[in-house]
Order: structure tokens, then sequence, then C-alpha cells
């Protein structure tokens, strides 16, 4: 078990992540010419992780759009075995506010420092009113005695829109290598 | 006042425990030694562990593989959609058939010498068999079947030549809770994994009681979720417990910006939560609308793996099930907001032990020399009868004991 999924050759085919399309090196949207938008999306996941590792997660929900919005952790494994189930799920800016209350007020869990990298930011689709966005990202954590390791690999599948002059997330999608998780998962990635 | 520590921590299980039903030696927690004895007393032997459920291999030539303590398996469904269990393992010289965690094959092929097996187990191709030693039969080299039974759909495995059948090492409690935490015919449907390692010996990971509840899971407290009053907990002499809880519906007070999440939608109206856990390692539960089975898997004295499945049932509406996924998604497990902290806690009891002294039960203790089996729903002592079980399938004397 320990060995890594090699899922059926039939099922991770027709699960597979087709992103090697690419977009035009032109392209304009919202007003933003093409190297604006990049450097304005890379902005906003340095912020969004900046959060998270500052420790200022009651501005977390911020990040997302205020009316509808999704965030998901799921692990590779049940993404390409085509089961629904995540690790978290919400589907609302209260959803992810009670995340927040509840690391705070409620949970109790080893104190560990996070560091999230973000690399290969990836603009994979324009739309009009939106960006269909991959990244990477490595999450180190320290623990107490002073030791980092890896605690989270995976990948950002984000769906980002332009509300009240700042690019949010619509939908963000966190698929997670690390199936195995060291003891348990706390903090958003 | 501090108390006073009367022995030294050795690192080593006591042969002899105290004659206080409500102590347990902290050094079994730690004692790499004694997990190699547990291992062929318990896990290899005469007990029945659960290793996963038909609605993980729904198809024909689906299969799942696990490991009972370092042993490996391979669980399939063969053609006639019997699940055999079987050891993951090439007849020829042992080299690990299958290394997928699941998946769907038509047969199953070892890389090594492309010997081929059926998924019914039977050697079908063995390439050069002509120049094979003079004993060489292919129908003895089928893939070896680890003795197995089903409850609902539970998959069961016993390594032990002595294993009491299960419906007797089931007995008369557990049925009827397990069956309605199973949807009460055991036609599940998978909707995926949670898993987790803990750096927690097994039984530490196991010791979860009635008392911890409302008092570590503080969320309980601010849902104001009510544990109710008809509820109880059972227990049989070979460890097994069995636990229900009204678990009343949630009136929001204002904690939840997003109370959707906590509905009850009462798939099973008469108990918020069922609990059953099954000697040694297996916890399944039923708390709201999830139905989550724990697969676990005791690696090393100080590592436990557990494989959080999560279902539905056959019959959900599809509203339903999605009800399910956003609960299962967020509630329960090592993610979960409302019980994250026994994560934590299996940790902690793990290095706490690690002390002179004794894990000494407290909340529920009316007799000293006798191991309880009449418990309240918010006692710890439910845990007892299992620990009494363990210290004499290990051959622990207890002190005065011939
Ligand atoms: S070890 Fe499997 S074919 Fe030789
Ligand atoms: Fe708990």
């Amino acid at each position: 078990m320990s060995s890594p999924s090699l899922l059926s050759s039939q099922s991770t085919a027709s699960r597979k992540d087709k992103s090697s399309a690419m977009v035009p090196d032109d392209f304009m949207w919202q007003g933003y010419s093409a190297l604006e938008t990049q450097w304005r999306v890379e902005r906003l996941l340095s912020r969004y992780v900046a959060c998270i590792d500052d420790d200022n997660l009651e501005e977390w929900p911020s990040f997302f759009t205020q009316d509808a919005c999704s965030y998901e952790i799921i692990t590779r494994e049940n993404v390409e075995r085509g089961l629904p189930l995540t690790l978290v799920f919400c589907t609302s800016q209260g959803m992810l506010a009670d995340r927040i209350v509840s690391l705070r007020e409620a949970n109790i869990y080893p104190q560990r420092w996070y560091r999230h990298i973000v690399s290969n930011v990836l603009i994979q689709a324009v739309a009009e009113d939106h960006l269909e966005v991959q990244s990477h990202y490595v999450v180190l954590q320290t623990r107490r005695n002073g030791q980092t390791s890896i605690f989270s690999a995976g990948k950002y599948k984000d769906r980002i829109v332009l509300q009240a002059d700042e690019l949010r997330f619509a939908e963000k999608r966190v698929v997670v290598d690390t199936h195995s998780i060291d003891t348990l998962l706390v903090s958003p990635i | 006042m501090s108390s006073q520590c009367t022995g030294n921590y050795t690192g080593k299980a006591p042969a002899v425990w105290p004659a206080k039903v409500n102590q347990i030696p902290k050094e079994v927690f730690g004692d790499a030694a004694l997990f190699e004895e547990e291992l062929k007393t318990i896990f290899y032997g005469d007990c029945w562990h659960i290793v996963g459920h038909f609605a993980e291999v729904p198809n024909v030539g689906d299969f799942k593989t696990f490991d009972l303590g370092r042993v490996p398996l391979l669980i399939s469904r063969g053609k006639n959609n019997q699940v055999r269990v079987f050891y993951n393992t090439c007849t020829h010289r042992g080299n690990q058939l299958e290394v997928a965690t699941s998946g769907n094959r038509k047969e199953f092929e070892c890389p090594y010498h492309r010997w081929l097996f059926s998924l019914e187990g039977a050697l079908t191709a063995c390439p050069g068999s002509k120049e094979f030693a003079p004993d060489f039969k292919q129908e003895n080299f089928g893939l070896m079947e680890v003795k197995s039974a089903q409850f609902m759909g539970l998959i069961f495995v016993t390594m032990g030549k002595n294993t009491p059948p299960l419906t007797e090492w089931l007995g008369e409690i557990v049925p009827p809770t397990l069956s309605t935490l199973l949807g009460g015919d055991g036609r599940l449907k998978l909707l995926g994994y949670q898993k987790v390692r803990y750096d927690s010996n097994w039984k530490g990971y196991n010791d979860n009681d009635g008392y911890h509840a409302p008092m570590l899971h503080t969320a309980f407290r601010l849902l104001n979720w009510q544990g109710g009053t008809t509820g109880f907990q059972r227990m049989t002499k070979n460890g097994h417990v069995v636990f229900e809880a009204e678990l009343k519906a949630i009136q929001n007070n204002g904690f939840v910006n997003d109370p959707s999440l906590v509905e009850f939608k009462g798939s099973d109206p008469a108990r918020g939560s069922r609990i059953v856990q099954l000697f040694p390692a297996t916890v399944m539960v039923k708390h709201l609308d999830i139905i989550n089975l724990r697969f676990a898997i005791a690696r090393s004295h100080d590592v436990t793996e557990v494989h959080y499945a999560y279902f539905a049932h056959e019959d959900d509406s599809e509203e339903l099930v999605q009800h399910r996924i956003r609960q299962g998604s967020n509630l329960l497990g090592p993610c979960g907001m409302i019980s994250m902290e026994d994560a934590a806690i299996f940790q902690r009891i793990h290095i706490g032990n690690q002390t002179p002294g004794f894990a000494e039960f407290q909340k529920g203790v009316t007799s000293l020399m006798e191991v309880p089996m009449d418990v309240k729903q918010n006692d710890e002592t439910g845990n007892l009868p299992r620990w009494e079980h363990y210290r004499k399938v290990m051959g622990f004397k207890r002190e005065g004991e011939k």
C-alpha cells in the first residue's frame, strides 16, 4: 500500500488532465495585456499563500468571490479513480469562515509552521469573464523540534475572476499528490 | 500535590499487569518487541480482520490491495462475482503481484517471468514450463488464498488456524448496530478515501472512549450538539464495542455561518450516531449522514495507517449522495473540522505514555477488581473489556494470578 498509486491504465487515461494546450502570447483580458495578466495572477497567488503562511487566516476567505465560490482539497488518488470525496470542500465564503473559526476556537492540533512554495503558474484558458490557471505547490512543514519536511505537494486548478477591481478565486481546486496525510490537515492549502 | 512515581519506565511491557483492572501499563504502547508478538498472536493469529468492503470492488475484475500487518493482500472480484482474498504474491518466486492500490484487470500478470493468474487465482500460463522441476504441476500453483468471510459486504480475513466462525466472533451485540450502520443491507457505493498516517501505536489509535467526545471536541459544544439520553455503550467479552447516541439535530446557535453542512437529512433518523469498534483495530461510524469505515494497518509499534473510506447507499437520491459527500469531506476524519483533535491525541497519547506508571481509567469505574460490562454512554470504561481481552490474548498475567 505504501507504493505510489499506479492505477489501471484505463481509468488513469480517461481522467488525465488535458492541460498542455497553449493560450496565445498576446491576449487581452479585462483590459490587461497578457504580461500584466500573468503578473496579476502571480501576485494573487503570492498574496494568497502569504496570508496562510503568515497566519492571517481571518483574511483568507476574502481571496474568494463573495457570492458563489468553491474551495476544494481533493487527493489525486480520488480524482484519478473518479471518486468525488474530498479532504475539504467549501461552497460558500461562510463555510470558509467556519473553517477558520473552528481552527481558532475548537480544533486541537500540533503547532507547526507551514510554508508554501508556488511555481509553474500557467494560464490555461482565457474567457471573457474568467481565467483558468494551473500552478504547482509544495507545502513545507516545520515541526516544533525545528525539523522541516514536505507536508504536501500538488497543484492548484483555479478559476479566477475580476471582482471589485481585485482578482479573486471563483473556484480553487487543490489536487493533492500526497494522499497519505501526516496526522491531520488543519490549515488551508 | 504532585504524585509519587513508584516504578521506572523500562520501555518493555511487564509480563504481570496490576491487579486493578483500570490500570494499563504504559509500556504496551512503545515496546517494539511487543509489536512483533502482537503481529504473530493477533494480526496473523486467531482473529478476524476487516480489510475492505465489496463496494470498493464493485465490478468483475476490480481489485484492491491492502496490508495485514506486513503481509500484502490482494482482494479480487472474480467472474462469478465472488470476492476472494489472496496473498499479494506470485507463486513462482514470491514477487509482489499487484502494485496498484486498486484497479481493474482481466487477469493478474507477474512481470518477472510472466506467469499469469486468473481473477479467481488459477495459474493460467507459465512460460517455459516444459523445463520446470519434475514435480511441477500447474494446478498446484494458483494464488494462495487467505481465509475470508463477509458480513454485509465487509470483508474479513484471518490467518489463524483456530479462529472461531465469524458469526460467533461477532457475537449478538454487534450485528444489529453494524447492519444499520451499513445502510441496513450493506449495498453501499464508494465515495472515496482520506488516508492518514498517525505516529501512534494501534492500541492508542483504538482507545478513543465515550468520555472524551464532549470534552475534547469543542466544536460539539460550540454547535450545541446533544448526545441525548437514550444512547448506550455495549461491549463483548472479546473486545468489541458498540455505541449509539441520539446526537440530536443541531439548533443553529450562530457558531456556523453556513449551517447547511451540519444538517441531518435523516437517512437513519433514530440515531445520529452509531459506532462499531471491532477488535483489534477497526472502527466504523455513522455520524449524521456520514457512513465511514476505517481500515487500519498496524505498521509498527509507533505508526498506524488508517484509510477512511466513505460510502453512500446504492438507493440514495442524488441529493443525499451530494450531502453525504459534503459532510464526509468536512466533518470527520483527519481533516474534519469537528473531530480532527482525535488525530492530535493519538500522537500525544503515544509520546506521553513513554513515561513510568499506568494509563489509568477513571470515568465509570465502580470496581477495581472486576472488568465492567455495564457502562454508561459517556463512560470510558467501555474500553476495559477490550484491554482485558487483549491482555488475555497476549498472555499477560495479573498480579496474584497463577
Ligand atoms: S516471480 Fe512471478 S513469474 Fe517469476
Ligand atoms: Fe473523538
